[in-house]
């Protein structure tokens, strides 16, 4: 790092940021100037982040691009063959494909939709740029912007809030059940676009979907510190499953800020698997849960190299019998450092809260930390937790040698055992790059 | 085919083997007694390839080459086969899909054809399919995972297997099963080492074929033909022990 930024020349740049966003997004007023009362928030709001400290953070605003990335993606034909491919089989061109019908590819310049989609736009499926939600729905954006968050709570809420920009809205009309799962993929390169998303997800009465977001090829960004936000809103019985694949390239700083407010008999299912972590990827999401409703949060995590990650997840408890686990398998590699710190708050009676967190230590130089939380403000709430840390045992190698495996292969074969159980809602599609992925990881790890 | 000369062997700093030379030819079928804590199973798993017992003088021969330098699936692919004495569980690695994978790698088997072969298997052992999707001996009983040991024999046809105590802990229909087995692997050709306390896993061998093998603290003190087996059913170690020492 050589010139110092200051904060005033940050809050200049953002505010360059904002007028171009709001020119080029054709924004409505109101959302600019939420825009605005964040950029006052960015001065005073702590940074409170482990990894990146505030000259960092004011560098990264200033020169958000790496050098060295390839070159911009005009259009599908310039993915790479991995990327193109791995699209090809889910079906963005084969609109005829019918077994993977929900698609949605956003890119620089919009979202792509596959045909299965339009036919249920129809029937009240709305997925839709945040952007331009913002400009045909004020009113239900305007109740679902923020909501879950403030911009005033430390500096990454405030910047992603002043700058945020593509991502996703996602609407389910009232008792529409989605029988497939919903990808969404995300393509964009342009910084300005791809750097701080903001997803919100409202899925209204005894609603069922799944929403698969990222993919398993390696996320193609410029830029090094990535700011997703996800707010997400379950109404009574609704049934979502939210499963982000995430790829991140080295270089990436990740903090992905998921909140969800789960209804009354809802049901909320997020998994997160973190093929590539980035440098590193700090999450602490946070769901409010009501009477009998259910929340699971399942994470899988694979440490690798120098990287850093730190998955948290608060779950609050509030209302009568409601239910929440909190479960994460890693695999941590080389020198990474993992840690996991999963808080379940019981404040209604009957609640019942798990937490469960295992990991499997490849290497002496690994790092695993685990605290779980538990809070009860009730006396009659059931909360428990339970860790284990380990490492593949030499008995349990050298009998699959014995039978004429080499070392990786039988590493492999324990490793994916290990994290197979988190698996089991993963589409067949992804499964079969998501093992590939874990047998390079582990045989590049060894 | 497998010659393991002047063998020493130590454990954790601790000599076990103390000067153990073997020989096994092709199709032959040996016989390894000796009291708790001679070394039998130390011998097994050395020739298998265990890192944790270290050759410290002597060394292995199999087809001439010497593989006491190898890893354990080098000597597997090889056609060396042990049956553990205390299979381990493996967590997470479901029956099938691990076989599958070493039919496939190690004989070029195609992963369907690999499916079959196992399921057929597998019935003439009594497992069931379901039961082939459970984790690799994972809350398997003890004669449950000696059957799974002949099970993965059966499915190898090693050249040279090991069977380290297979008929302990299993009930008097398993064990009928398993020295059937045995005995089909043999007659295919499959030339054995076995390890046991017992002579009824040897059912209706003919004990003139067979060689049997005395060990006592790390070496082979008697050798001579199934006969030998019997004798120590009957009369124990002590007799023997007293003659060679005499
Ligand atoms: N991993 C180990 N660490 C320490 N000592 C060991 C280890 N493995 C074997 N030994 C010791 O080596 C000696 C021989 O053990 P081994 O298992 O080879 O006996 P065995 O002849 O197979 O006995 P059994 O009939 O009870 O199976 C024993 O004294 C045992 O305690
Ligand atoms: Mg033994």
């Amino acid at each position: 790092m050589t010139e110092t930024i200051t904060l005033s020349d940050a809050k200049v740049i953002i505010e360059n940021q904002i007028e171009e966003l709001a020119r080029r997004n054709r924004e409505p007023e109101w959302m600019t100037r939420i825009r605005y009362k964040a950029l006052e928030a960015f001065e005073k709001a702590p940074l409170n982040d482990l990894v990146i400290s505030e000259e960092e953070l004011l560098h990264f605003i200033a020169k958000p691009e790496i050098e060295g990335i390839p070159e911009n993606i005009e259009s599908l034909d310039d993915l790479p063959p991995e990327m193109k491919a791995l699209l090809d089989r889910l079906g963005i061109n084969e609109v005829e494909q019918k077994y993977i019908a929900g698609l949605a590819v956003q890119t620089d310049t919009g979202v792509i939709y596959n045909e299965f989609l339009k036919e249920w736009e129809k029937k009240g499926l709305m997925v839709l740029p945040t952007e331009e939600a913002v400009r045909k729905y004020p009113d239900i954006v305007k109740q679902h912007f923020l909501k879950l968050f403030r911009a005033d709570e430390n500096k990454l809420t405030a910047y992603h809030t002043a700058v945020w920009n593509g991502g996703i809205f996602l609407y389910v009309k009232e008792g529409l059940k989605v029988p497939f799962p919903l990808h969404l993929f995300f393509l964009i390169q342009e910084s300005a676009l791809a750097q701080a998303p903001h997803i919100i997800m409202i899925a209204e009465k005894n609603t069922e979907f799944h929403l698969i977001e990222g993919c398993t090829a390696p996320i193609l960004v410029k830029h090094s510190l990535h700011l997703d936000m996800t707010e997400a809103y379950l109404h009574d019985g609704a049934k979502v499953q939210l499963t982000v694949l995430q790829n991140w390239p080295e270089y990436v700083h990740t903090r992905p800020m998921t909140r969800a407010k789960i209804g009354k008999g809802a049901r909320f299912i997020n998994t997160t698997v973190g093929l590539g972590t980035g440098r590193s990827n700090i999450a602490n999401p946070k769901y409010w849960v009501d009477e009998n409703g259910y929340v699971e949060l399942n994470g899988i995590i694979l440490g690798q190299k120098d990287w850093f990650v730190d998955l948290g997840g608060e779950m609050y408890l509030q209302g009568e019998r409601a239910a929440g686990i909190n479960a994460s398998k890693a695999v941590i590699m080389d020198e990474s450092t993992v840690i996991t710190r999963g808080v379940i708050r019981a404040e209604a009676p009957k609640t019942k809260g798990h937490i469960s967190c295992d990991a499997l230590l490849m290497s002496d130089r690994a790092v695993m930390e685990t605290y779980p939380g538990l809070v009860s403000k009730v006396d009659d709430a059931e909360l428990s937790h339970e860790a284990a840390i380990g490492k593949i045992r030499d008995e349990e190698l050298f009998y699959l040698m014995s039978r004429g495996l080499d070392e990786e292969k039988a590493t492999q074969l324990i490793v994916k055992g290990f994290l197979e159980p988190m698996l089991r809602d993963i589409p067949m599609e992804f499964l079969v790059e998501i093992r590939k992925i874990i047998e390079l990881a582990v045989s590049g790890g060894m | 085919m497998l010659k393991v000369e002047n063998l020493h062997v130590s454990v954790e700093g601790k000599p076990i083997l103390k000067g153990l030379t073997l020989a096994v030819n092709s199709g032959e079928f040996h016989v390894i007694m000796g009291p708790n804590g001679s070394g039998k199973s130390t011998l097994a798993l050395t020739i298998a390839g265990h890192p944790k017992y270290s050759v410290e003088g002597g060394r292995i021969l199999f087809d001439d080459e010497d593989i006491t330098a190898l890893g354990p699936h080098e000597r597997a692919r090889r056609g060396i086969m042990l049956a553990f004495q205390h299979p381990p569980e493996v967590e997470g690695v479901r029956i099938i899909e691990f076989l599958q994978q070493v039919l496939v790698e190690t004989k070029g088997v195609d992963p369907v054809e690999a499916y079959d072969m196992i399921i057929k298997k597998a019935e003439e052992l009594w497992f069931k399919e379901e039961d082939l999707h459970r984790h690799l001996n994972v809350g398997f009983s003890g004669g449950e995972r000696k059957r799974l040991e002949i099970l993965q024999a059966l499915l190898i046809e090693p050249k040279l297997l090991i069977l380290d105590e297979p008929d302990s802990g299993v009930d008097v229909d398993s064990l009928s099963v398993i020295s059937r087995k045995i005995e089909e692997l043999h007659q295919r050709g499959t030339a054995v080492l076995l390890i046991t306390h017992y002579g009824r896993i040897l059912g209706h061998l003919d004990r003139e074929k067979l060689r049997a093998h005395v060990m006592k603290d790390g070496r082979i003190v008697k050798t001579g033909s199934g006969e030998l087996v019997d004798r120590i059913e009957n009369e124990g170690f002590g007799r023997i022990f007293e003659e060679v020492e005499g």
